[in-house]
């Protein structure tokens, strides 16, 4: 019992680690319509950002998670303005292939500038065990979990509240019409890429105490992140929270009571089934959505 | 017109200088990935043979022939075979030396053996490498089934002694990242672990992609693990002491294999005082005593000497002892022949405890060393020290993992 419980709060807080890159990728995908198979690299690119950050100006990973959602927000905007956008008329495959081949290109320039070592951002205090009632937390597993309820929670007011929201969820809804309707389109697609690689940002930051970053860090992620953003039915937010939450308690699970090196398996059997029984994903809004 | 001639008159003087200076030196080739994703480590082996071949050399050759190396860049299984096919066919070498990386020499030792050219390895550790039927591969340094081996017997030789236990009250369990180094290596653990009848309680696979241990870790937990023993790159072994930290885990002793293990980097990112007391298997390096290793202090003045810097791993070392063994039979062989160099090499007999490694050499018909044994080690204050056996030993080794 004492382990069930323990093992499903890791998985909350796992959960909340995918959240957070699930929700911008979920973004990018349901808005601009474009797979971004770079996401982990962005991820990878601010954790080096808030690696040098931390050696040279001493600034706490926390701290840099302002800098690191503008600064990500930024190299979101320029893919998306200088490497999508002259693409977006082109075949669905060949965005695919920008996305990969700028995820290859930044990995081997990392590997270029940084080489194969890896490197531990000092936190003090972030990795400290909180004792809950006998089960352990990190602090920074705390943090995590905050930052991905109130990232949920914001977009979901910027979305439905302000101005800018509703034009971006015209866009995502009907791009035609809403061009029609005086929505300009392409700085829409600009800004959803920045906010989907801003919460890399945000990721970026929160997850450089709990792991060392190497060139190949983003790959370790990316991969569930995708499963997740499926799972939740590809365009929705609170479906990518939710599935982010269910694979990470999957995993947890699994790996106890299965296997470690089966926790995959489960995981992939379970999106599969949902492929065959749920096609638009446990929260997709049905066939309408496309 | 006139660059032409010149081009064509350079090229033929060129040809015509060759055979005179080839005539009576030892042409031998060096196989190592010296660029690509393995370049740093690959690199770091080369200079071990290096400094032996100088040494050689220093000291008049191979019976009064110099000895000249042809390098060989192997980045990729591919390449490893375009380059050894180079080696053996254009520049006409007499043995090969390699490869640091096991898979780039399972493909070079097949040319080299169709070429009927002697094969030297001096550092990958796949057992296949030397369980082919091959007639010309020789390898000098311990394979991964000595590795396992001796890390299961450290457990009975070394840890319980510390403990004050008998080895078969403690319950060991075997983690491994799953690929085919991991899968290797444990498999050859729980063969031996069977065979001196430790009590085995786990063997856990993991992706080192992996972003959390925990299921692992609470499953060491619960099954009440006394010693682990892990085979693991950095990442995870990162990932494993702090997450071992976190969960309150803590085993009585934790062995690795090497890899992840071995570099600074991942001491330094799980913290010294985290790392305290894990202990580890590998080739030799350089905090053993001299008096079982004798010669590995001249070795780290001459490599400073040389390259300006303190060795980057134990893989220089390894190379060196490799090579001057192996140079040694050369020499003792009536011609460089294949059949006269396997005649030489089955011949050789170093006690243990007489070269730079401290290991000894003794090839058995398959080519194998079977006299090389890795040392364990322990880190104690940042540093790797060599605690077992105890003649090779410059501490006394600790118990508990993490600094009290």
């Amino acid at each position: 019992m004492d382990v069930l419980v323990q093992l499903i709060l890791n998985g909350i807080m796992l959960g909340s680690m995918y959240a957070i890159i699930s929700v911008g990728l979920t973004l990018i995908f349901g808005i601009v319509r474009v797979v971004n198979f770079a996401h982990g690299e962005f991820l990878m690119v601010g954790m080096y950002a808030v690696y040098l950050l931390s050696l040279h100006l001493g600034l706490h990973p926390y701290v840099s998670a302002v800098p690191m959602v503008l600064m990500l927000f930024a190299v979101g905007a320029l893919v998306q303005r200088f490497i999508i956008q002259p693409l977006l008329g082109a075949d669905e495959h060949i965005q695919i292939f920008a996305t990969v081949g700028l995820s290859t290109a930044l990995i081997n320039l990392a590997l270029l500038v940084f080489g194969a070592d890896l490197y531990s951002v000092q936190a003090p205090g972030v990795r400290q065990p909180l004792s809950i009632g006998g089960y352990t937390v990190l602090h920074a597993q705390v943090v995590m979990l905050a930052s991905a309820l109130v990232l949920v929670a914001g977009l979901h007011l910027f979305m439905q509240r302000t101005p800018l929201g509703r034009a971006i969820r015209a866009t995502a809804q009907n791009r035609n019409a809403a061009q029609l309707m005086g929505v300009r389109v392409d700085r829409i697609y600009v800004i959803a890429f920045g906010l989907g690689a801003a919460c890399v940002g945000l990721a970026s930051a929160l997850i450089s105490p709990l792991f060392p970053v190497t060139p190949t860090i983003g790959t370790y992620f990316v991969l569930t992140a995708f499963v997740v953003v499926v799972l939740g039915g590809m365009r929705s937010m609170y479906g990518a929270f939710l599935g982010a939450m269910i694979i990470g308690i999957v995993d947890s699970l699994s790996g106890y009571y299965i296997a470690p090196d089966l926790k995959e398996v489960v995981y992939f059997a379970i999106f599969i089934l949902i492929l065959i029984f749920k096609p638009t994903g446990l929260f997709g809004f049905g066939r309408g959505t496309e | 017109m006139k660059v032409l001639i010149k081009a064509a008159l350079a090229a033929g003087l060129a040809l015509s200088a060759a055979p005179s200076f080839a005539q009576d030196a030892v042409r031998i080739g060096a196989l190592y990935p010296f660029s690509g994703g393995l370049a740093l480590l690959g690199d770091e082996s080369f200079r071990g043979l290096e400094l032996a071949i100088e040494e050689r050399n220093a000291a008049g050759g191979l019976n009064g022939r110099k000895i000249e190396m042809v390098r060989g860049d192997a980045v990729d299984p591919n390449q490893a075979v375009g380059e050894a096919r180079r080696l053996t066919s254009v520049d006409k070498v007499s043995v090969i030396f390699g490869t640091y990386s096991s898979s780039l020499s399972l493909a070079a030792t097949q040319v080299a053996e169709l070429a009927g050219v002697p094969y030297f390895e001096l550092g990958a550790i796949s057992d296949p490498i030397t369980e082919r039927g091959f007639k010309n591969v020789y390898r000098t340094n311990p394979t991964a089934r000595i590795f396992a081996n001796r890390m299961v017997d450290a457990v009975a030789e070394a840890v319980a002694p510390a403990l004050g236990t008998d080895a078969k009250s403690l319950k060991v369990a075997i983690i491994h990242e799953d690929s085919l180094y991991g899968q290797t290596v444990a498999g050859y653990q729980q063969a031996r672990a069977k065979e001196v009848g430790l009590n085995l309680v786990e063997t856990l696979p993991y992706s080192a992609k992996s972003v959390d241990l925990t299921p692992v870790i609470l499953r060491l937990k619960s099954a009440g693990a006394d010693v682990v023993l892990q085979t693991s790159y950095q990442n995870d072994t990162v990932l494993f002491f702090r997450q071992m930290k976190e969960q309150g885990f803590k085993p009585k002793a934790v062995m690795g294999a090497g890899g992840g293990y071995s570099l600074r980097d991942t001491m330094q990112a799980v913290g010294p005082e985290n790392m305290e007391g894990a202990l580890n298997v590998d080739f030799t390096q350089y905090r053993t005593n001299p008096k079982a290793a004798p010669g590995i202090e001249e070795f780290v003045k001459k490599y400073e000497a040389k390259y300006g810097t303190a060795p980057r791993s134990g893989h220089s070392l390894a190379n060196y002892m490799g090579a001057k063994v192996l140079l040694d039979a050369m020499a003792a062989a009536k011609d460089l022949t294949a059949p006269a160099i396997r005649e030489a090499v089955m011949a050789v007999d170093v006690t243990e405890g007489t070269t730079a490694t401290g290991w000894g050499a003794k090839f058995n018909e398959a080519g194998q060393n079977e006299r090389a044994t890795p040392f364990l080690m322990q880190w104690q204050g940042g540093e790797l020290v060599t605690v077992f056996p105890a003649d090779a030993a410059v501490a006394e080794i600790k118990t508990g993992i993490g600094a009290e």
